[in-house]
């Protein structure tokens, strides 16, 4: 759903949207990650999903905790200094205040059985909506590779999974795993690049 | 006593020299053990409330920071972790210094491929944690169906699950 109000947002405004996604976010990391996609490129068109993966890629290559990197990143591009100092606070404020009020709780209730019954059920969620933002990201990545080939979509494919198995199976450390992609990527996508030509596609987009 | 200048160096080392989620974890035990600062128990406990918690899951440091040093502890966490983030505008300004070049195109389009494969790698980690059995597999599918029909809003996605665990296994 696409509202009227594209036009990029005021630093406040942004402080609100990333205020909601802090509050809301339950089940950690894969929620936010969610929230993320379906307000910058879905409820609003600020950013293609190419851009967003583009950022997403940046924030791998830096250390420390990619989603705040990508907060910072999202905030300096619709808002500048006063986006990157919205987002950051409407993000971190409530997620954190939640995170001591839910470590003040957890000493007092950790005997209940109803809370490990809950979030038995609320893990395999997150995960379930963590399957949906990959799946999402992998749609600029299939529409570039279809462009270019069956070869490039085998490619991508390969590359896709050998990451995911690495980690999985072998638990080679996601730098090393970033670094192959790189060597692959320059490898097997010679002068074929996803963001730009994505980008100048997507514009014509709702 | 907790010496709080000490303490913020630890987690900003740990946070400085990690890839986010739980990659800190060995460099803060090593450290805050050493020190006595905190204990294993408190470990668990942050791993825990940081997977439930709003915000990414790295914030499982601000729980460790409130169980091991109270609101001064959750503080100094918040601080340390942020400050890295930062970086990230040096490699983007790094990156649209050689944009121009031939093989940063296929270089980054190889990044953003790893990007899915780390993302799918992550559900396989949530789904293999203890506690998730067959039940867990069919609310996994569920939630991925009602957040694709895009009518069903997280919270409430995630509420259901939480009553679903309550009716399955309590």
């Amino acid at each position: 759903m696409v509202t009227a109000d594209d036009a990029s947002p005021g630093a406040w405004q942004l402080f609100r949207l990333w205020a909601g996604i802090g509050f809301q976010s339950f089940g950690g990391g894969a929620s936010t990650q969610f929230l993320i996609q379906e307000q910058f490129t879905a409820r609003h068109a600020w950013l293609t999903p190419e851009e967003l993966l583009h950022y997403l890629s940046l924030c791998t290559l830096t250390p420390g905790i990619n989603l705040i990197a990508l907060t910072i990143l999202i905030g300096r591009k619709l808002a500048g200094v006063p986006g990157i100092i919205a987002s950051l606070a409407g993000l971190l404020l409530p997620s954190a205040g939640i995170t001591c009020l839910l470590a003040a709780l957890v000493t007092r209730f950790e005997d209940q059985p109803a809370v490990p019954a809950a979030l038995r059920g609320v893990v395999p969620a997150t995960a379930g909506a963590m399957f949906l933002v990959g799946v999402n990201y992998m749609r600029p990545l299939t529409r570039t590779a279809r462009r270019d080939g069956p070869v490039a979509l085998l490619a991508s494919a390969l590359i896709i999974a050998a990451s995911a198995l690495s980690i999985i199976v072998v638990h080679i450390p996601v730098v090393v795993v970033v670094l192959a992609a790189i060597v692959l990527g320059v490898v097997l996508f010679p002068a074929r690049p996803l963001a730009e030509e994505e980008r100048r596609e997507g514009v014509g987009k709702p | 006593m907790i010496d709080p200048f000490h303490y913020f160096l630890i987690f900003l080392k740990a946070s400085l020299f990690s890839t986010g989620g739980l990659s800190n974890l060995p460099s803060l035990h090593q450290d805050l053990l050493a020190a006595g600062w905190a204990e294993d128990a408190e470990f668990g406990r942050s791993i825990v409330i940081g997977q439930l918690s709003p915000g990414p899951n790295g914030l499982w440091v601000i729980s460790l920071g409130y169980l091991t040093y109270g609101f001064a502890g959750a503080i100094l966490a918040l601080i340390a972790i942020t400050i890295p983030a930062f970086l990230v505008l040096f490699v983007a300004a790094g990156y649209a210094r050689i944009a121009r070049a031939r093989w940063v195109g296929g270089a980054m389009r190889g990044v953003a491929l790893a990007v899915v494969g780390i993302l799918l790698s992550v559900v396989w980690t949530i789904m293999r944690q203890p506690g998730v059995d067959r039940w867990g597999v069919l609310i996994a599918v569920i939630a991925f169906g009602l957040a694709a029909t895009k009518r069903v809003r997280l919270p409430l996605i995630l509420a259901l699950a939480g009553c679903a665990g309550l009716f399955l296994y309590r």
